[in-house]
């Protein structure tokens, strides 16, 4: 192989685009920006991290020529591009939401880290290769442990980094076994000679155990049952601006790289259903039920966003048995606007942190009379996690069953998983409805109706997200266009 | 029974990497911990190490820089560690795993 750099600079523009923007985020501040005050360094930092956001998204557009790159380390096919796309969606609107609602220090720092995941993010999307998967991973993995204990004064925040990176180190060391059995089993690093490989080959007990190590991984990032353990402690303590990364692009990315690992790396064996169709059946039926039934006993509104977040990842996991016959489509999708969703519920989170709490169920009370545009937000992110048409989450899980229902028939876990699904929205939609109730019902307790003030950034992002959210359930199919 | 070189490698990543499991999961101080997880990605590298010497084709030099890189990797993943540790110390003065749950539900 003969490395052609001009290629590979083409094809990872993007990701340069952010770097070289989290550079200059740190560098301007601690040039410029040492003598003004916290609120203005905060914007200026996002206004540049937002310039490269963009910057990235247009070189995105730019670097289309589709196909595997640099010897196959990189392929830019419509999964990756969409994934792309949507990661820098998400990280753009996280990054909106700072301005005026985060009150730690070191803007640059925070901003800069959040960029870094981003480009984390972004390689993995395209990543080819097990050890740029690798490298993606943990790029990822640490900026969102770092984020997550970003806020200094509060122990919760030290206390769910703590726990994030502990489980995430195990994970991270898991994952690494299970690549270095694959690299073994198949002399090779890159996922298309190891799927022709593993595929020439008949099952064998080592395999299994890579594939159950690398399921292992899988189920950390995507808090499934039974490794969901970080998750509700890490919604409660991180700062929200960090919490609504790691639910959004953090999923999405996650989801991409191993349904990719899954599909093409491991997942052609001769036609057959794969070996990890059964786990992961499993894996996502315990997430639904666990997600869905712990979700009703939570008076934290963040714990239960993580609960609700568990049992989203079970309909994803259905969301990757499917792909292995319809296509990525559904599984980005979903996992799109879940992310959209979620970072949405947190931004308005944030914002009333800035007026004062928001912790319980109970601070969300009087909240249509404090502020009816983070209300009305508010309506439309949770209806949309709750699958109400015509937004955006009723669609996507509309394509999802249909197509676990049309895989197998109930013959196989595949469609039983979908009714079970459908049967558990309905327990989804209850706990929802309870965090509308207390938004648009229960009357403000007396001390807190004081209205709360939206500033300008983070007023934009909720609006563009609950747009999004409309018009990508209205015209799902242009979307869903993109990544086919 | 006499076993190959390469099966005795991975005997001996095998135990490393449930030697380091055993810490990470039965250990309270969060040092010791760390020092678990370190044991089974180090576990790993000497399966890659293993697997490139006695492969097919070891001129391709694929395991060594994968392993090249997962040392860098785990050393980062110390570093934050680590200041992790410092920033849990801050609050509860100590490092002991028990007396971190300010979160539960």
């Amino acid at each position: 192989m003969k490395p052609n750099y001009t290629e590979l600079f083409a094809a990872l523009s993007p990701e340069a685009a952010l770097i070289v923007g989290a550079l200059l985020v740190v560098v301007l501040d601690l040039t410029l920006g040492r003598k003004k005050i916290a609120e203005a360094r905060w914007h200026a930092a996002v206004r540049i991290a937002l310039l490269a956001v963009g910057l990235a998204g247009c070189f995105t557009f730019a670097s289309g020529r589709p196909g595997a790159e640099f010897g196959g380390a990189f392929m830019l096919d419509a999964l990756a591009q969409a994934t792309r796309y949507s990661v820098l969606v998400l990280a753009a609107l996280s990054l909106a939401l700072l301005p005026g609602t985060a009150r730690m220090r070191h803007p640059a720092e925070f901003v800069a880290v959040v960029l870094f995941a981003t480009a984390g993010f972004s390689v993995m999307a395209t990543a080819q290769n097990l050890l740029i998967a690798f490298l993606a991973l943990e790029l990822a993995s640490l900026s969102l442990y770092v984020l997550a204990g970003f806020d200094k004064t509060r122990p919760e925040s030290a206390e769910a980094a703590l726990k994030y990176f502990l489980f995430g180190g195990v994970s991270a060391a898991f994952l690494l076994f299970g690549f270095s059995l694959l690299y073994g089993l198949t002399g090779s690093i890159e996922l298309n000679v190891i799927a022709r490989e593993l595929g020439a080959q008949a099952a064998s007990p080592l395999l299994v155990v890579a594939l159950v190590m690398v399921l292992v991984a899988f189920g950390f990032k995507a808090a499934a049952v039974p490794f969901h353990l970080w998750a509700p402690d890490v919604y409660q303590g991180a700062p929200a601006p960090a919490a609504a990364l790691i639910a959004s692009a953090s999923k999405v990315a996650g989801f991409t790289f191993f349904a990719r690992l899954l599909w093409s790396g491991t997942g052609a064996s001769s036609g057959q259903a794969p070996a990890w169709m059964l786990t992961l059946a499993i894996l996502a039926g315990a997430s639904l039920l666990l997600g869905n039934v712990a979700a009703l006993a939570q008076r934290n509104l963040r714990r239960l966003l993580a609960y609700s977040a568990i049992a989203h990842a079970g309909i994803m996991l259905l969301g990757v048995m499917t792909g292995t016959r319809f296509g990525p489509g559904a599984l980005l999708y979903y996992t799109f606007t879940y992310g959209l969703a979620t970072v949405g519920t947190f931004g308005v989170i944030a914002i009333i942190e800035r007026a004062g709490r928001c912790q319980d169920l109970d601070d969300l009370a009087g909240l249509y009379r404090r502020s009816p545009l983070l209300a009305g937000c508010l309506l439309m992110f949770v209806l949309s996690l709750a699958g109400i048409p015509p937004l955006a989450g009723f669609f996507g899980k509309f394509l999802l069953f249909s197509q676990a229902l049309r895989l197998t028939g109930l013959t196989g876990p595949a469609g039983w998983l979908a009714i079970a699904a459908i049967a558990l929205s309905a327990v989804a939609l209850y706990y929802y409805l309870i965090v509308l109730k207390r938004a648009f019902v229960t009357p403000a307790v007396a001390g807190t109706e004081a209205r709360i003030a939206v500033p300008l950034k983070p007023a934009l992002a909720l609006l563009l997200a609950a747009a999004l959210l409309l018009a990508l359930g209205v015209f799902p199919s242009s979307a869903l266009r993109l990544v086919t | 029974m006499s076993l190959s070189s390469l099966q005795l490698c991975l005997l001996f990543s095998s135990a490393l990497f449930c030697l380091g499991l055993m810490a990470a999961l039965s250990r309270s101080n969060t040092i010791l911990v760390l020092l678990g997880v370190e044991l089974m990605l180090n576990a790993a590298n000497v399966n890659f190490i293993a697997f490139w010497r006695y492969g097919p084709n070891p001129e391709a030099a694929t395991g060594v820089v994968f392993v090249l890189f997962a040392i860098a990797v785990a050393a980062a993943e110390a570093a934050v560690g680590l200041a992790l540790v410092i920033a849990i110390y801050r609050h509860q003065k100590n490092i002991r795993l028990q007396e971190a749950t300010r979160l539960k539900g």
